[in-house]
């Protein structure tokens, strides 16, 4: 193993050795980008409705107008309709009861109880639920009428399904028309929270870690270190190499454990690790940063904790930036995280390939290198603190 | 063709090396040599410019004037091939805390070029020979001072350096850790390594090293073996006064003694240079009473380094 890799592994094994680090790492985005995807998360794409209630001809007839509509109806019971609903795992519940069912075998009007979820896609689901049920009840009070003047069962059911047949019935295709809505088409329901997550951690992960770099240089390491057979080129390589390791490891976990755990789509993978990576490279360059300029280790972490956020927030890893005014938007530029936000975002919500996020690579990568060469020479001007 | 040979055999060569801070001269044209399987003391108190010195033989920091030659070798910053000959284990623990024992020596062993299977076994016969094999497996933060202290010297010795850097190695260090790294250097010096030892523990310097350089203000002040050391102060003893009253009337009181050469008043007494001291020990504890002094311990010590360096510097080793 060559010294600048001993280095960067040391940084690595220390950093993952933190106990308190484990949880920031590995636990709590997942945490985060769970809790954000159940409350926040678009849908899957797929409309989903839950009809409660007694097994019954109306529920049957609702099932049947559903499916027709590409609806993916589940037959549930109230209680798990409801926690569906408050979970976001359904965007429309239908409850039903005997006397709905009775109303409609009678062929009299019935009232349904409706309850949307609170997801963007509730609305658009709604509309198509009021519209299958408009058409159930619209057959079964034709059938009622016939079966009412004399016809029999059988021959009403028959004469409305060659009438239908012999007529285009309307069809209702709900389609948003709003902008920030079209921006968030095509995503799953933890798609935007991963992406927002990875970017959050990689970079703050990367500023908290730059304590260790600190504790080198204070336990007097990096001394002892210079007076072995290794240049300080290598040393600040070693150290650049480590802080991008962690910064990757951080960044991997979240893109591979949420693939994993949530089935987020990266979209083209190749595409979005190339943005990891870039992105990766200028954490490490700040990490590097903090790590030469500071001399107390403990307020490095602060100051890494209080800049990642403040950095996350402005780049779109708190609120995504399709809902900032203007100005702000303008500014969010100024972040690193803005540009890999939008790389990520052309890659998973509409196929971006290489060339569509070459500027925003390419701005990732002058960042990288300008942070890179300022890091590098702040952390060669710290060495000489160290001995 | 001896010149040559005394050369070679020559495995620190220092010369007329001085670092300046500003305005402040922390290191003076400072010049010594150290020879294979030598142990070498820089003898001076905290300040004096021991470990400059030692950051500049070990390469840490330029010199603005002078050499330094390692096993043959120019020591620069900039010279990594010469670092391969030495062994630094610096008065500060330069370990991790947060790993093993056995990490933090296979790291080092690996900026040293060690690898594979020769790390792993230079790695365990260093363990065994600190001691630390049975805990070599936990992290280092839970260790005693000593144990940190003996795995701070164990990276040192990982590659098997010609010359061995120690800097003020037992400071803060119990009684019996301590007894033991003295123990192991000793052993190093035996085996042939050269060994370049800082200290303000006189007894240290007397105990370890063959040759001994006083230092003091950046420059070496004397040098040579323990025995050619004592002779420069022509013999003198020196009588600790201990007691309390106007211990500065008496100091002053004293001075005019023909017998005493020196006084130093550290406030809880006196300490007297003085020739022939048994003999001269009346009329000074006489002295001293009658200038206002109760003295209530009288201590004549015969000469030591400590005497050597009050005679060279005109003052105390600890100050």
């Amino acid at each position: 193993m060559s010294a600048v890799a001993a280095i960067a592994f040391v940084e690595l094994r220390r950093f993952l050795r933190d106990k308190s680090n484990l949880f920031f790492v590995f636990v709590f985005p997942l945490v985060l980008i769970l809790l954000l995807g159940s409350q926040f998360g678009a849908g899957s794409g797929q409309a989903k409705v839950a009809i409660a209630g007694p097994g019954s001809a109306l529920a049957q007839a609702l099932t049947a107008e559903l499916e027709s509509a590409g609806i993916e109806v589940t037959a549930t019971g109230a209680d798990a309709a409801q926690a569906d609903l408050s979970r976001g795992r359904t965007d429309v519940g239908l409850f039903l009861d005997d006397a709905d069912a009775r109303a409609y075998d009678a062929g009299e009007p019935a009232q349904l109880d409706v309850v949307m979820a609170p997801q963007s896609s509730g609305q658009a689901v709604l509309q198509q639920v009021r519209t299958a049920v408009q058409a159930v009840g619209l057959d079964r009070s034709q059938l009622a009428a016939l079966t009412g003047a004399g016809v029999p069962d059988a021959q009403a059911g028959a004469a409305l399904a060659q009438a239908a047949a012999q007529v285009a019935v309307p069809t209702v295709q709900v389609v948003d028309t709003d902008d920030v809505v079209q921006d968030f088409q095509g995503l799953g329901k933890f798609d935007l929270g991963a992406s927002q997550q990875l970017l959050l951690f990689v970079f703050l992960s990367s500023l908290t870690g730059a304590a260790t770099l600190i504790q080198a240089r204070r336990f007097g390491v990096i001394g002892r270190v210079m007076s072995a057979p290794v240049s300080s080129g290598q040393v600040v390589a070693g150290q650049a190499l480590g802080r991008f390791a962690i910064a990757f490891v951080q960044g991997g976990f979240i893109m591979v454990g949420t693939a994993l755990l949530f089935g987020v789509d990266w979209g083209t993978l190749w595409l979005s690790a190339l943005v990891l990576v870039l992105f990766c490279a200028v954490s490490a360059a700040a990490a590097m940063m903090v790590g030469a300029v500071m001399d107390n280790d403990t307020a490095a972490s602060g100051v890494g904790v209080g800049g990642g956020l403040v950095l996350g927030g402005l780049g779109g890893c708190m609120v995504p930036p399709e809902f900032f005014p203007a100005t702000l938007a303008a500014v969010s530029y100024a972040t690193p995280h803005r540009w890999a936000y939008d790389a990520l975002a052309d890659i998973q919500r509409h196929g971006g390939t290489l060339a569509d996020i070459l500027p925003q690579l390419g701005v990732l990568a002058g960042m990288a290198a300008g942070l890179l060469l300022l890091g590098a020479w702040l952390l060669r001007r710290s060495l000489g603190r160290a001995l | 063709m001896e010149a040559v040979q005394v050369q070679t055999r020559d495995v620190l060569d220092v010369s007329g090396l001085v670092r300046r801070f500003g305005d402040l001269t922390a290191v003076d044209g400072v010049s010594f040599q150290i020879r294979a399987g030598e142990t070498y003391g820089l003898l001076g108190p905290n300040g004096a410019g021991k470990t400059t010195i030692i950051s500049m033989v070990a390469g840490l920091i330029p010199a603005d004037e002078g050499t330094v030659r390692v096993a043959g070798r120019d020591m620069t910053p900039a010279e990594t091939d010469a670092k391969r000959a030495i062994g630094l284990v610096p008065q500060e623990l330069a370990i991790y805390p947060d790993l093993t024992a056995r990490e933090n020596l296979k790291f080092f062993g690996r900026l040293q070029g060690l690898a594979g299977k020769d790390l792993t076994r230079r790695t365990n016969e260093v363990l065994e020979l600190i001691g630390l094999s049975d805990r070599a497996g936990d992290q280092t933060k839970k260790y005693s001072g000593g144990m940190k202290r003996r795995l701070n010297i164990g990276i040192g010795l990982l590659h098997r350096p010609t010359l061995l850097i120690l800097d003020e190695p037992t400071v803060g260090v119990d009684p019996q850790s301590r007894n033991s790294i003295l123990e192991s250097v000793e052993r190093l010096s035996v085996e042939g390594m050269a060994v370049l030892y800082t200290t303000h523990y006189m007894e240290e310097a007397e105990r370890l090293c063959d040759r001994i350089a006083i230092i003091d203000e950046g420059r070496i002040q004397a040098e040579g073996t323990r025995d050619e050391l004592i002779t420069l102060t022509g013999g003198v003893d020196r009588i600790n006064l201990r007691g309390g009253g106007s211990t500065a009337r008496a100091a002053d009181a004293l001075r005019g003694l023909p017998a005493v050469q020196h006084v130093d008043n550290d406030g809880a007494g006196l300490m007297l240079t003085v020739s022939d001291g048994p003999t001269a020990l009346a009329g000074i504890v006489t002295g001293a009473g009658a200038a206002g002094m109760s003295v209530t311990s009288v201590e004549i010590v015969r000469p030591d380094l400590e005497s050597v360096f009050l005679h060279l510097t005109g003052k105390a080793l600890r100050d």
